[in-house]
């Protein structure tokens, strides 16, 4: 017998760290307040994949799914989440409270492009806002910026080379 | 001189919408069939197809003025029509077409040259007093004049490209020391775009609205306007949202800017449809920033409220008949916004969002009107620009046209790539944006988020999530398929990966 039979309850934590709890398991429906509402997961030769809610339906895309972590298109918007178990979720939290707070920033390209210009070496300081890189798109010059103060430890970005959206351009030490 | 066959040199929505004006008045048209779209939906509405799909080089056919003409020549097409983009303001190609006989649907290369010049226009302007922002006498050619002309102007100023339009080569630089770097990006990205470096600069007006006037000219001289469009919802000077009339202008200003729109036109005895842009800041002054000598990407805002179809009115213009209009038969009435629903993802800065149209519908209620080249299966493309479709909603009033714009876009489903549409259900639900009080600024400044979404939205998210884990681990006869890239659960899931870009 599978021992994750046993569990009885799931939880989608969001990438801003919203909680929502199910219990397993799942139904088709969702209480709020004090009345439940069907969900349904919908396929159609018309609509593609859907979730059917209140009479409406709103277009679902599942973009990535990698273990326990999955995004989400849900009506034209992406959701990050990680599926935990109770007991997942219990080592997480001992995970966290030991860990370094000096973390790593990686600066991801937000779009599909052409690397035009790099203006920091491995060793710089950055400011927050502080221009990195130019990342050329649709005929467009756009100015990566730093989001963070920090040491930059790697470039992986090179003037003159395509990236992929979310290639990692640069990865910078927090301050 | 009636015009019998037109060529398209141009696609999407825009080479749809001159094909029905075409075909109304029973005009045959020419399509291009491309390498890159050769099933585009565009193909489907011409009378002719030009197979132009074995030619497999850089620059679009929309771009090589000596293919255009020798293929309207070959097709028997006496008139081009080039929509907007690609060649609609090259003086060359315009001459060109006139050099072979061949009529050229838009105004003369002499008005397209001196307004696309954006020194040559400002010169022109000054002679005929018409209010502008103060700038430099000419074109900048490097860093130290940059420095010296703002300097003398004050900061904040603005870096155009002389030759430029679409936002493209435009910088505001606040101080000094981002001279050297804004200076260098705005003239590579002015090369790139339009071949021409040069570059000149003007002083900032801090949170002005954007409000542009269309204009109709005949070759017999007569010049009209049609109103105002408001266009200041706008990200890094792309237009994302227009409106007719603006609420910003009364009957006197609407005169009093219409009437030097007109002048300016008169300047360069255009002809064809054309649109003259303003800067109008808080105190209400104006000012004269530029003329575009094309049919807009948001023309149809004042077809809604004029009643008047203006790439009948170019056609009929480009045939040499007179204006049958006069400016006291311009009526607006009721209001209209414009929706670019664009393949961008809001949540990353509107970053382009190629990738295939699985499914779409739109709304089919008497208060919308849908221009699209995108049908299921079409693919956009990072080759050209990201438009899905433009959604022109009309009501009798502005407030109707907002509520009638937030049940449309409830309405519109589309699936394969991400849009611009959860941008648009913020927008209509802003207190600002109701207000009409919204400037340029708008979307750096006076909004938190870009897009909408209910906390239930994001819960039903986290119920697919957990559904999908739930399959994935916890049911004994999960189905586990392996792939390079991990596990699959279900077809549908397997669907998007298949056309993932």
């Amino acid at each position: 017998m599978n021992e994750n039979l046993k569990i009885k309850k799931l939880y989608a934590l969001s990438s801003e760290n919203r909680k929502f709890s199910f219990s397993v398991p799942l139904k088709n429906k969702i209480r709020i307040g004090r009345r439940d509402y069907i969900v349904q997961l919908k396929s159609d030769e018309k609509y593609g994949t859907y979730i059917l809610w209140k009479n409406r339906k709103y277009p679902v895309e599942i973009v990535r799914s990698r273990q326990n972590k999955y995004e989400i298109l849900f009506n034209d918007i992406s959701y990050t989440f990680t599926v935990e178990t109770p007991f997942s979720l219990q080592r997480m939290k001992v995970i966290k409270s030991t860990k370094d707070v000096n973390e790593l920033e990686s600066l991801k390209a937000p779009m599909p492009g052409k690397i035009i210009d790099v203006f920091v070496r491995e060793g710089s300081s950055v400011l927050r806002g502080e221009p990195l890189v130019i990342l050329e798109a649709m005929k467009m010059q756009n100015e990566i910026l730093s989001p963070v103060n920090g040491k930059v430890i790697i470039v992986s970005a090179k003037a003159g080379v395509n990236v992929m959206k979310d290639d990692v351009l640069i990865e910078i030490k927090i301050d | 001189m009636k015009i019998k066959k037109i060529l398209i040199a141009n696609r999407g929505e825009i080479a749809i919408r001159v094909m029905k004006s075409a075909r109304k008045m029973k005009i045959g048209t020419v399509a291009i069939r491309t390498a890159a779209e050769p099933g585009a939906m565009y193909l489907s509405f011409s009378d002719e197809i030009f197979d132009n799909s074995e030619d497999v080089s850089d620059i679009p056919v929309f771009l090589d003025i000596d293919k255009l003409i020798s293929i309207a020549l070959k097709t028997g097409s006496d008139a081009i029509h080039p929509g907007y983009g690609f060649l609609s303001e090259n003086a060359y190609f315009a001459q060109k077409c006139f050099d072979n006989k061949i009529t050229f649907i838009g105004p003369s290369p002499d008005s397209i040259y001196k307004m696309g010049n954006k020194t040559i226009a400002r010169r022109l302007a000054l002679k005929i007093g018409i209010p502008m922002v103060m700038g430099s006498a000419g074109n900048i050619s490097d860093v130290e004049e940059a420095l010296t002309a703002a300097s003398k102007i004050g900061y904040p100023v603005i870096i155009k490209a002389a030759s430029g339009g679409g936002g493209k080569g435009m910088r505001i630089v606040r101080k000094e020391e981002e001279m050297e770097r804004m200076f260098s990006t705005a003239s590579k990205e002015a090369e790139k775009a339009f071949n021409d470096p040069s570059v000149f600069i003007e002083k900032y007006i801090e949170n002005p609205k954007h409000i542009e006037f269309q204009i109709l000219g005949d070759t017999k001289g007569n010049i009209i306007h049609l109103g105002e469009r408001e266009c200041s919802i706008q990200r890094k000077h792309q237009k994302l949202l227009e409106e007719a009339p603006s609420c910003a202008l009364d009957s006197s200003l609407r005169k009093e800017m219409g009437d030097i729109a007109v002048q300016i036109a008169r300047a360069v005895s255009y002809h064809s449809a054309g649109t003259v842009e303003f800067l109008l800041d808080s105190d209400k002054n104006f000012y004269f920033m530029e003329m575009n000598t094309r049919i807009q990407v948001e023309h149809p805002v004042t077809e809604a409220i004029t009643g008047i179809d203006l790439i009948e009115q170019q056609i009929r213009i480009a045939e040499g008949e007179p204006l049958s209009l006069k400016q006291e038969d311009i009526k607006l009435k009721g209001w209209a916004i414009e929706c670019r629903i664009n393949a961008e993802d809001v949540q990353a800065g509107f970053a382009p969002a190629p990738g295939k149209i699985e499914n779409l519908s739109m709304p089919a209620d008497p208060y919308v009107r849908v221009d699209t080249g995108i049908e299921p299966g079409s693919i956009i493309l990072t080759t050209f620009d990201s438009m899905i479709a433009k959604l022109i909603i009309t009501g009798k009033d502005r407030k109707e046209a907002i509520k009638n714009c937030k049940m449309a876009l409830d309405k519109v489903w589309i699936k394969g790539t991400k849009t611009t549409l959860p941008f648009f259900r913020m927008l209509v639900r802003n207190q600002k944006f109701q207000d009409g009080t919204f400037t340029t600024a708008f979307i750096e400044k006076d909004i938190e988020k870009y897009y909408l979404n209910s906390e239930y939205e994001e819960m039903l998210a986290a119920w697919l999530a957990t559904k999908l884990f739930v399959e994935e681990n916890l049911l004994e006869d999960s189905i586990n398929v392996d792939f390079e890239n991990g596990k699959e659960m279900s077809p549908w899931l397997l669907n998007k990966r298949i056309n993932q870009f």
